[in-house]
Formats: C-alpha cells, structure tokens, sequence
C-alpha cells in the first residue's frame, strides 16, 4: 500500500503508457467504433426529419410479413396464403419472397424482448438498414485488410459509413431487402477471399453460409453466384490457379448451393436455370483442372501430357456444349429470365417489358447520377484501380473484377449503383491509403533520413525511392504538407456532399411529403396515410380496392383491404385488365371493374398540389401496359402528334377515359393558383381540358386534404325497374 | 409540210392509245419483274412509273400499291427515323411476299424518292415525312382517295404496319421472317472453330503465355470499362440518345449538352467520362511513374501540370453537374471563389 502510494505520479503514468504496437490497436478501434456510430446516425435523418416510420412502397410488404411473422410465427408465415391481395387470384406468400430479412427483423425483435426492452415491431423495422449499415462498415474495413492493408480498410470503412450510393437505400425506415443484402453481399465476398488467400475449409465454409443468408435476404444473389465464377475463370486463364483456390470454390459453390435450395423461393434455380450454369460450368472445369494438374504429375513425358491434353479439353468442351444444348432444348435448364437478360442486352427490357421499363429505378444512369452518388470517389477510382493492378494478387483481382462488373451494371440501371457502392468505396479507400501513406512515409522517413543517414523503414518502394531524392528536392517536405491537406480538404469535402445529399435528397419517405411553403417554411402533406386510413375505419373489412399498383402494399399494409394489383407484379394480365380499366370509358371499365368485384377505386392526383408522381404522369405505362395484352388500348389514341397532354388539345379518348375522369372530377370548378383560370393543373402547369365531367357508375367517396388521394365508390347496378 | 405533220400525229395517238391498252396482265407482269428485280421486293418507283401504273390505267385497278415516301437528304435526320423505317418497310415486305409466295395477292410495296419524283410527291399531297399510303383498286383521286397511315403509328412500326395492311386490304401478312443474326451455317463453323481452337488455347494458357497474362491489356480494358460505364454510355445505347442535337432555331449551332436530370446527350457523357477518368490516372501517373523520372525539374513541371489539369477537371465537373441538374453540388473550394 505505502509503496504504491509513495510511487510518483510520473511513474504510475509510465506503467499506462502503451507500446506503439498498441497505441495504434487503441487508434484502430476507437476509429472504428466511432465510424460504425457515425454510420448510424447518419441514417437517422428522415427519423428527425419526419418520425419513425417505414418508407416507400415496398417495405409496406415487408412490414406487413415480419408484423405476421412475429404474430403467428414461423410456420404460419411460412405456410401464409394472402387473400388479401391479386384478388380474386391471392399470393403464397412464403413461397414468393426472399425471407432473410423478416427473419432478421423478428430475431432482432425477440433479442431486445428478451433483454426486456419492449420496443415496438416497427421501430425495429425503421433501423434495420441503419443497423446493418453499421455492420457493412466493420466487413468493409476487414475487407480492406484483407486486399491490402489495415489503413486501405480504415478508410473504406469511413468511406462506405456516409457514401450517398449506399445511403440512398438504407436510411432508417427504408425496411427493404437491399438494406440487409449489401451487408451479406460484402461478407460474402469477404469471407470468400479470405478463403482463397488462406485455402482454408473453414473460411469458405464460412462464405457459404453468408451466400446462404444473401440468397434468403434478396434476388440480387444471382450477381454473386455469376462474380465468383468469372473471377474464378480469370484465374484459371491468367494461370493463377492455385489449391487454394480449388478448396475454396468447390466447398463455398456445393455448400452455397445446397443451402441455397432451402430458400423456397430459389428452389431448383441452381441447378436448373441459365443464370445458375455458368457457376455450373466453373464448377467442372475446376475439377477437369485439378485432374489435369494430377495427370501431369503421374505423366513425366511431357509430350505425352500434351496429346492427352488436346484430348480431354475437347472432350470436356464438347461434352459441356451437348449437355448445355440438350438441357436448354428439353427445357428442363430454363432460359434467362427477362430482367437478367435485360443487364446483359439492356435494350432488351424497353423493347420487350413495359413493366420492367416503367419503373424509374430501372431506368440507365446518365453521368450525373454519378457525381451525385459518388463525389470524390469517381475521381479516384482509376487511381485505386491502377494502384491494384501494380500490386496484383488474387484478392486484388477480386476487387478489381467486382468493381468493374458491378459499374457496369450500375451504368445499366440507376438501382445497381447499390451494387457498385462498396467496390468503388474499397477501391478508393485503396487510392487514397496508398497516397496518404507514401505521403506520411515521406515526411518521416526525411526526418529520420536527416538523423541516421539512411532509412529503410519504409515497406514501400516507392516511398524510399522518393526518399533517395530528398537531397535534390529541398521543398519536398512542405510540398508533401500541402498534398495532405489537400487530401484530407478534399475527403472533408466528401463528408460535407455526403452529409448534405442524405439529408436533402434521401431522407424523404414519399409517403409523407414536404414541401417549402412560400415563406421557406415546411409544408407537411400527409394525404396518403390520411386516405388509407380513411379506407381502413370507413369500409366493409372485405372491400377490394383497385388502384395503380404502385399502392397496393401500402392499401394492404396501413388500409387493411384487398387490392386487385400491388407491387409483386408477378402477374402481368391482371396488371394489364387494371390499366385497362382505367384507360377505356367509363361505361366498358364498369364492366371489367365488375368481374373483378371492385368496390373502391383509387387514384392519386397531384394537379392540386403540383405532385408530379401522380397516376395522370404515369397513366401512359398503364396504357402501355394493358396494351401490351389488350390490344384494344392503342397508345397513338391517347396522344396528339406523339405529345401527351391533358388540356383542350388532349386527344378525345384521354380526355374521357375513367383516369381522367377520376382525377380531375370537380377540379373544373377549383381554383388552385392566384391569377389562373379554374381547373389549373399544378403538376402540369395547364388549364385542363374537360371541366365539366359526369360520373355514371361511380361516385365520391373520399378526397384527402390536399386532393392528393381520391376514393371513389363503385356504385351497385340499377334495379330493374 | 402537212403531209408531213398527218402521219407524225397518227403516229402519236396511235403510241396514246397503245399506251391506254396496255393490257391489265402486261402491267402485272411488269410489276412482278420490277419485284423479282429487287432485293427486299420494294418496287422502286420514279414519275413515270406513277403515271404508268397509277394514274394512266383505269380504275379499278387489278392491283394495290402500298407506297413508302423517302426522302435521300433527310435520312440523317435522327427524329425521323427514315433510314430505320425504310428498312423495316423491306423487311415486311420481303415476309409478305415470302408468305404469299404461291397465292399471289397482287399488293405491291413501292417506295418513291423525293428528290427525283418531286410531282409525284405532290400528286399525293404529301408534306411531311414519313409516310406511307395505300392506294387501292378503286383509288382513283391519288390525293383524297387513297390511305394515309397515321402518323402516331410510327412508333412500333413493323407491328402497326402489318395491323394497317391487314386492317386496309383484308390481307393476312403472316410472320415476319425477321433475318438471324448468324447464320444457322455461321454457328456451326464457329463452334467447329471453338471446338478446334480450345485444345491449342487451353494448352497456351497453361504455360501461361497469351495476351491475357499480360497485366497491361487488362488494365487499359478495366479503365475503358469504367470510362464506359460513368460516361453513361449504357444510357446513350438504351435511350437511342444521338450524340449532339440541332439547335431548332439555329441549325448551325450543335447542342452538346442537355439540361435536366436523368438524360444525357451521347458526346456530353463521354466528356464528362473523360473529365472523370483524366484525374484519377493522373494521380496514378504522379505516384507511380513520375518517381523514376531522374531530372527534378522535369518532375516539378509534370506534377505542376497535372495539379493544374485535376484542378481544371474537377472545376468543369462540378460546374457541369451543377448547370445539369441544379443541384449544388459541393465544389472542392469555398463557394465564395466562384
């Protein structure tokens, strides 16, 4: 006691003081908790912004199942038939979803219910992809490790924690499979490479259990099951096939599939569907490689080798070609499937699926998508790529194959930028570390090189032969000052764009809508959950709605009634009788909504509030749509000269069609706009066409406050006398 | 002198009344040569082919003709799609005759070219192009009588164009013999090809000395893969974007740049690609290769120029971006020095 009090304070200090080793260790950790904070809470604006609530469209669905999942249980969600939607036909449910993130969703739900903290289903399903960000962040940086070094993998894990890329889908209340798929995507491929540096069973072991969650979590599974293939192949072509590499493809694609074939949605897929082959493919040519590696063992004569050769690579390229054919002509390989085979021919999709085509995260990327998602990072993205291809090896090859494929397919569909997010962040934080180490080696090694005369402290070459022009170069030191603050100025700047484009452009959940009022003030227009709940205290519990289906989860979800279409546009007629429906007259429409027992309709117009996503701006898709199987619906009848409008020069079957009707019933006589004649449409800036509409079969039921939603009811038929 | 001017005036209604005979059958048969001469089966028709087969013999007529008016000097025109449509023309006529082939149903496809036909181009009243008429048995003033296909049709013409025949004439056109793109013949030379090929390549690859153990080729292939990706030229591909536009106004003047989000013209996305891709290769250049280089004043002119050239790059980026889609993007320097 008496020692340890008449120790000197400078001494206890002393026995703290950490080595360098561990120093940096401490660094290391406290940057990454900080970032795996910093990715969190940077998710949390639209929480701040608006409340907690879920987004969008599709995580109404997702919602609505975890909220049956944590209710009914596993089974029951498992065995689920939803009668609820496509009336009159219904949807298994469990076997037409990827069920990794409900699951997740609900186990999150039952740990914290465990642990007694009695949070609410929804709150978890809010942060969710916040959460899962956070993890993507701790991979990233492992990845980064792994491919290079542990400064590369610090600086991924700051880069991908705000990138706008990646942001854009997982912002708290955006409850969709995207928000937990990347985290599983880069794991897997984490694990994966390590793998193939290690070749060690138990990491690709591991890596076929991430393929397993990422087949459970989302369809975008397909892009892994194709990467890892290629990438095998271009090892095998560039001669860089190795043990390792065998051990770990072999038991991560068995495995991976195997399991996969659990999720009752891929089912057979794997073996049995042509976007599955080329793993197929890879596999045997593994094994005809390993074979041909042990024959040129056990054969000393080379010349011998080389004949066996040319035989068995025809065999096998000639057995594998018949075995394809045969499989595709007796149709048990199925074909690609249109939305692949639009990524490979991405003409394909406009020319052949209207409902592909239609949706607007389906659409190409124009460059300036890219600035916006991306910043800094597109201007250092070569850089991190040339940096890879000076020090290749296989984990850098990886990363270089993944970030290419994956800009491609980012240039293809503006969605897939998610896609491309963590190579282009892994690539970049690659470009960046090596610069700023070089940097940083400099500056040191001149000070040490001043003191001890030489200096090979420096692992890169580079730096040391900078370091052997210091002599020559007096400025070099504050030159290589001014470079890092420029460096680190420029990667302040990409915090401030990341910073400001979540919380201008991503935070908004499109149910709940805000605009600036004429003073700079927030308007709130809160009409969709106004409508549907309208919908779900003001009808019979067994009313079908019919709406466009971009509504149908969030009828389903927040109104609780069945819809005829919702956003699983697995069945392409019906969707196409809806937008039938509402392109013909009111008097043939009566007819079709008849046969489907429709009791509501719904549209949603923006002519009040200047709401530009409204079904008037969609209607040509519906047109397109139910055209493409009725071909009583003829696009050029909706159009004049090719143009599209809705005032008095509009074509006379636009002008009467139900769409029309629906949307601009009554808004003849309103006034919308100071100084504009009545029945001024905001959202097109015109004076409408038709102002004085009649209703027949139809009638009024509901119109929210800002004329955002209508509800209309489907009158009974006359009696008979 | 009159004894002279009698017979050159018999001689002369007599070639009239020669040409006003000329039997139904010898027009026919002419009409299926002019076919048989052709590639596609479009009868190319000038003046005075129109007045021979259209507006000399009476109606009705013992055939239809269904004509397709171009235009030389417009096809480059992008918006009107003539080059394209012309062939798509061909290629339904080449199926209808194909499936007609033993019935004959005397429905002829012609095309006419502006420049050499010009009266024919006004017998028909046509003022704007594409278009495509259909002139029947019993046409008989070329202006008002025969069918005009509606210009909103144009947008997916083979299908529009085989509604409008069969809508029109009662005709069935049948399938579309669209042409493969490789021969059923192409394929298997290219798969005995392949087959042949794979030993000599599998055995190259493992003593390991193709074109593709070299690092360089595949990192020029990765940059051009990811200059094509940024410039959007996927966009471009899909869209059918043309790679500048005319000025309405102006047709001297090229628009290069398009305003507003989400579209691109072709040459503006390859800029910016360039813009793009320029800097961070320039960043590679100093890091890797500019430290061999022994004379440091070379050195510091190099780095100098590639500092001046980023700074450059990332400017015109920033401003591009910002003029685009009106978003302010954060600039890489304090808004004030704008």
């Amino acid at each position: 006691m008496a020692a340890v009090a008449n120790m000197p304070v400078s001494d206890l200090l002393k026995s703290f003081k950490l080595k360098t080793k561990q120093q940096e260790l401490l660094i290391r950790v406290s940057i990454l908790c900080l970032v795996y904070i910093l990715a969190f809470i940077t998710r949390l604006f639209s929480v701040l912004r608006y409340e907690s609530m879920i987004h969008e469209f599709d995580p109404y669905f997702n919602y609505r199942t975890t909220l049956y999942l944590t209710q009914n249980g596993f089974y029951d969600f498992w065995n689920w038939f939803d009668y609820e939607s496509w009336y009159p036909l219904g949807r298994i449910v469990g076997g037409t979803l990827y069920p990794g993130l409900m699951v997740t969703a609900a186990l999150i739900y039952r740990i914290l219910h465990f642990l007694r903290f009695a949070v609410h289903i929804r709150e978890v399903c809010v942060l969710t992809a916040p959460f899962f960000a956070s993890n993507t962040t701790l991979v990233a940086y492992f990845f980064g490790k792994e491919i290079w070094d542990t400064g590369a993998g610090l600086v991924a894990a700051i880069l991908i924690a705000v990138c706008p890329g990646y942001i854009s889908r997982s912002v708290a209340g955006s409850y969709d499979n995207e928000g937990v798929a990347i985290f599983a995507l880069l794991f897997t491929f984490y694990l994966f490479v390590k793998a193939v540096n290690t070749g060690s069973l138990a990491w690709s072991l591991a890596s076929a259990f991430g393929y397993f969650y990422m087949v459970s979590a989302w369809g975008g599974y397909v892009f892994i099951i194709n990467l890892i293939p290629l990438y095998v192949l271009v090892l095998l072509i560039t001669g860089r096939y190795s043990m390792r590499l065998y051990v770990a493809y072999n038991c991560m694609y068995v495995l991976g599939m195997l399991l996969a074939m659990q999720i009752r949605f891929v089912g057979f897929q794997h073996v049995q569907s042509g976007e599955h082959m080329a793993a197929m493919g890879v596999f045997f040519l593994m094994q005809v490689f390993y074979f041909l590696d042990w024959v040129k063992h056990m054969l000393s004569d080379t010349k011998l080798f080389q004949a066996f050769l040319r035989i068995t690579v025809t065999c096998a390229v000639a057995v594998g070609t018949i075995a394809l054919g045969l499989g595709m002509l007796s149709g048990y390989i199925s074909p690609w499937t249109g939305r692949f085979y639009s990524l490979l021919d991405p003409t394909y999709a406009k020319d052949h699926i209207p409902i592909i085509a239609s949706v607007s995260e389906h659409q190409p990327t124009a460059w300036s998508s890219f600035m916006f998602d991306f910043h800094i990072l597109l201007f250092l993205f070569p850089a991190g790529l040339y940096f890879c291809f000076k020090r290749l090896s296989d984990a850098t090859i990886f990363i270089v194959m993944y970030g290419l494929t994956s800009m491609y397919f980012a240039g293809v569909m503006v969605r897939l930028i998610l896609v491309a997010t963590p190579a282009v962040c892994l690539i970049s934080a690659i470009a960046v570390s090596a610069t700023v180490k070089n940097l940083t080696v400099l500056l040191r090694s001149k000070n040490k090189g001043v003191q001890t005369g030489s200096t090979k402290g420096s692992s890169s070459s580079k730096a040391s032969s900078k370091a052997l022009l210091d002599q020559s170069q007096p400025f070099q030191k504050n030159g290589a000052i001014a470079l890092l603050f420029g460096a680190f100025y420029l990667l302040s700047k990409y915090a401030t764009h990341c910073t400001w484009v979540t919380s201008e452009a991503y935070s908004s959940p499109s149910i709940v809508l805000a605009a600036r009022g004429a003073h700079g003030s927030r308007v709130i227009f809160d009409d969709y959950r106004e409508a549907y709940f309208w919908l779900r205290q003001n009808t019979p519990p067994d009313a079908k709605v019919m709406s466009w289906w971009d509504y149908g989860y969030q009828i389903t979800a927040m109104g609780n009634r069945t819809v005829i279409v919702d956003n699983n546009t697995w069945n392409n007629t019906h969707i196409a009788t809806v937008g039938r429906a509402m392109s013909s007259y009111e008097d043939e429409a009566i007819e079709i909504m008849r046969s489907l027992d429709v009791d509501y309709v719904l549209v949603v117009f923006g002519g009040v509030t200047g709401y530009s996503s409204d079904d008037i701006n969609k209607f040509l898709w519906m047109v397109r749509i139910g055209g493409g199987v009725f071909p009583v619906i003829k696009e050029p009848d909706y159009l004049v000269n090719g143009e599209y409008r809705v005032d008095k020069g509009a074509a006379p079957k636009m002008l009467n069609c139900l769409m029309y009707k629906l949307c601009y019933y009554r808004f003849g006589e309103m006034l919308t706009e100071y100084g504009k004649p009545p029945g001024y449409d905001r959202a097109r800036g015109v004076e409408i066409g038709n102002k004085d509409i009649k209703l027949e079969h139809l009638e009024e039921a509901f119109t929210t406050s800002n004329w955002i939603v209508r509800i209309y009811k489907v009158k009974p038929p006359n009696n008979r006398w | 002198m009159g004894n002279f001017f009698i017979p050159s005036l018999i001689s002369f209604f007599l070639l009239l009344s020669k040409a006003e005979s000329e039997s139904e059958s010898e027009l026919i048969a002419d009409l299926f040569a002019l076919q048989s001469e052709s590639k596609s089966g479009v009868i190319h028709l000038d003046d005075r082919a129109v007045a021979r087969f259209l507006t000399s013999p009476k109606t009705p007529r013992p055939y239809s003709l269904l004509i397709f008016f171009d235009a030389v000097q417009l096809r480059n025109k992008p918006d009107l799609r003539l080059r394209q449509l012309s062939q798509e023309f061909a290629l339904v006529a080449s199926s209808f005759i194909a499936n007609h082939n033993s019935t004959n149903p005397k429905l002829f496809f012609c095309d006419i070219e502006f420049r050499e036909s010009q009266s024919s181009f006004s017998l028909f009243g046509v003022v704007s192009l594409p278009s495509i008429y259909l002139v029947g048995r019993t046409t008989k003033s070329l202006k008002d009588d025969s069918e005009r296909m509606v210009q909103g049709d144009f947008t997916r013409f083979t299908d529009s164009l085989v509604d409008f025949i069969e809508s029109r004439t009662k005709l069935t056109v049948g399938p579309i013999h669209h042409p493969p793109i490789i021969s059923r013949a192409q394929t298997g030379i290219i798969l005995g090809f392949l087959l042949i090929w794979s030993p000599f390549a599998a055995k190259k690859m493992l003593s390991g000395e193709t074109m593709l153990h070299n690092p360089r080729i595949w990192l020029s292939g990765a940059i051009f893969i990811y200059f094509f990706s940024v410039s959007g030229t996927m966009h471009t591909v899909i869209r059918k974007m043309p790679m500048f536009l005319m000025d309405r106004e102006d047709p001297e003047r090229l628009i290069f740049f398009y305003r507003g989000t989400g579209m691109q013209l072709g040459l503006e996305g390859f800029a910016a690609g360039f813009l793009y891709t320029i800097v961070g290769l320039l960043l590679a250049f100093v890091t890797h290769l500019l430290v061999y280089v022994k004379d440091p004043k070379a050195q510091r002119v190099a780095m100098l120029f590639s500092i001046f050239v980023s700074f450059w790059a990332v400017r015109q980026v920033i401003f591009l971006d910002n003029w685009k889609t009106g978003y302010a993007i954060h600039g890489f320097w304090p808004s004030s020095w704008n």
